[in-house]
């Protein structure tokens, strides 16, 4: 009789049921945003993941021009043989300047699955608040100039140390790294002829005065630079700071892929015989030419990007947290080589790097 | 089977058992939302499944069931603007709701159970198929239904007493 009861009470609540027709505009008008934020950031990743294709590969074609600085702070680690199995590499985009400390201002974990069906990028918010060894806690991007020191940075300890925090933090074993400055982008950009850019709002740099006037235009190296160095002054700071870096960055690609740079050996090896010295390399260097030897071998080289999950900002916290339930489990999932499966519980994690 | 064709024929009942699991019209809309949003976005994998309409029952369940450890309702209960396409629910079904015992009771079962029961006494689906919805084996499903009856019926006895 209570199986009847139930089937009665099921049947009287449908009347609950809202029409479908508002509902459905909803969907559709989510579906097509979302498609639209998965698209650029597409064209975003496949730059990141092109900047972290040359870096893994410098040292292949550069050899004695690129040799990575002398690492003392090297904690030596070997990691053997990595052409199977699963692979992360380290990526730092780091605003250095003679005057002060460089700062890690971007934290990208690039995970190659042992599947190897597509790399995915993983965004470590800058302003996280971290454990970094001898130091307390601080911002992740600290971690940085407190290896690297003050007087004359040292970019491969600003390495090693953001490499040792970023294992406490996620437990993730680092194959390799490489660090990307502001001075490899602008000899990047000025290889592949200036990059064009169409701005959403004008930016006068408060580095230089220049004023970048809203809409297209072609950026020559030094321009790029001044122009992703702007945070002060744009409406959203550091989020219009990231969303000029994404348009950037698509450009780069469209611009490195009309000169057929992508395509053509000959090119590419050119391009990064001119790059090569200006990056700087993780000094575990043993691995890179098995990791460029694995590229062909992806199944997709759009990269699947992804952040760190972070808890609700509280009040005035001038810190992010990671969130406490969400992030160990994704942490897991990507120690263990698991990250697909993650993304497909949780596709709506999937997002421009931010 | 095209997305468009799916939708015109499959939203609503796709909504009406939202509306079953969730007991509240508003998580309905939201539970379907997200889901035929992933729906729409990987509609050719979705049409590639032998049964689209069971596969897409079976992302919108584990979408309820995942509730807590999933973002999406976090994201509803931290949600500003009302949804102006919801129908305020009138005052008849409030109350109707109200005087209904064992929809009541039903909101505090776990939710695997009570997506059994929905699956059982409103779609009317065989054990073998709920099992597949849900992921888990036949016996599962028929010790999760007799559970929830068994805690329904100590409801009834304790409320007639």
């Amino acid at each position: 009789m209570i199986e009847d009861d139930l089937r009665a009470a099921f049947t009287r609540h449908e009347q609950l049921t809202p029409p479908t027709g508002p509902l459905r505009a909803a969907i559709d008008r989510l579906a097509t945003g979302r498609r639209r934020r998965r698209r650029r950031w597409q064209v975003g990743g496949t730059a990141l993941a092109l900047l972290g294709v040359l870096g893994i590969g410098v040292p292949l074609f550069t050899p004695e021009r690129s040799g990575p600085p002398q690492a003392a702070g090297s904690t030596g680690e070997t990691s053997g043989p990595v052409v199977t199995g699963a692979l992360n590499i380290l990526l730092l985009g780091v605003d250095s300047h003679k005057s002060q400390p460089p700062l890690a201002d971007s934290v990208l974990l690039l995970h190659i699955p042992a599947d190897r069906s597509r790399p995915y990028l993983v965004s470590l918010p800058r302003d996280l608040k971290v454990p970094i060894p001898g130091h307390g806690s601080d911002k992740l991007n600290a971690a940085f100039p407190f290896g690297a020191g003050g007087d004359r940075p040292d970019l491969t300890k600003g390495y090693e140390l953001t490499r040792q925090t970023v294992t406490d933090l996620t437990g993730v074993r680092l194959d390799t790294g490489f660090v990307l400055t502001y001075r490899a982008l602008r000899t990047l950009t000025d290889a592949v002829d200036g990059v064009p850019v169409c701005l959403s709002q004008r930016v006068r740099s408060v580095h230089t005065g220049k004023l970048f006037p809203a809409g297209c235009q072609r950026l020559d190296g030094a321009a790029s630079v001044d122009l992703l160095r702007q945070r002060r002054g744009l409406v959203q700071g550091s989020q219009d700071r990231d969303h000029n870096a994404r348009l950037f960055a698509a450009g780069l690609v469209r611009q490195a892929s009309e000169k057929g740079v992508l395509t053509n050996p000959v090119r590419l090896s050119k391009l990064l015989d001119t790059v090569g010295p200006e990056l700087v390399v993780a000094p575990d260097g043993a691995t890179m030419l098995d990791l460029l030897r694995l590229v062909p071998t992806l199944r997709s080289v759009d990269p699947v990007g992804l952040s760190l999950p972070i808890s609700e900002p509280t009040g005035r916290d001038r810190y992010l947290r990671a969130d406490p339930a969400l992030a160990p489990e994704f942490l897991t999932a990507l120690r263990e080589d698991r990250l697909g499966d993650w993304v497909a519980r949780h596709p709506e994690r999937v997002d421009p790097v931010g | 089977m095209t997305y468009e064709e799916f939708a015109d024929t499959r939203l609503a009942p796709l909504l009406r058992y939202a509306v079953m699991l969730t007991g509240d019209p508003h998580q309905a809309q939201d539970l379907v939302q997200e889901t035929m949003v992933r729906v729409q976005l990987n509609w050719r994998r979705v049409a590639r499944a032998d049964s689209p309409e069971r596969y897409v029952r079976r992302m919108l369940t584990n979408q309820y069931v995942d509730w807590r450890r999933g973002s999406w309702m976090r994201r509803v209960l931290l949600r500003g603007e009302p949804d102006e396409a919801v129908p305020a629910p009138t005052d008849h079904a409030q109350s109707a709701v109200d005087r209904d015992q064992i929809w009541s009771w039903l909101s505090r079962l776990p939710r695997r159970q009570r997506a059994t029961l929905v699956l059982r006494y409103y779609e009317d689906l065989p054990d073998a198929e709920i099992a597949d919805i849900l992921g888990c084996a036949v016996g599962t499903v028929r010790s999760s239904i007799s559970r929830a009856l068994a805690t329904l019926r100590a409801e009834y006895v304790e409320a007639c007493s």
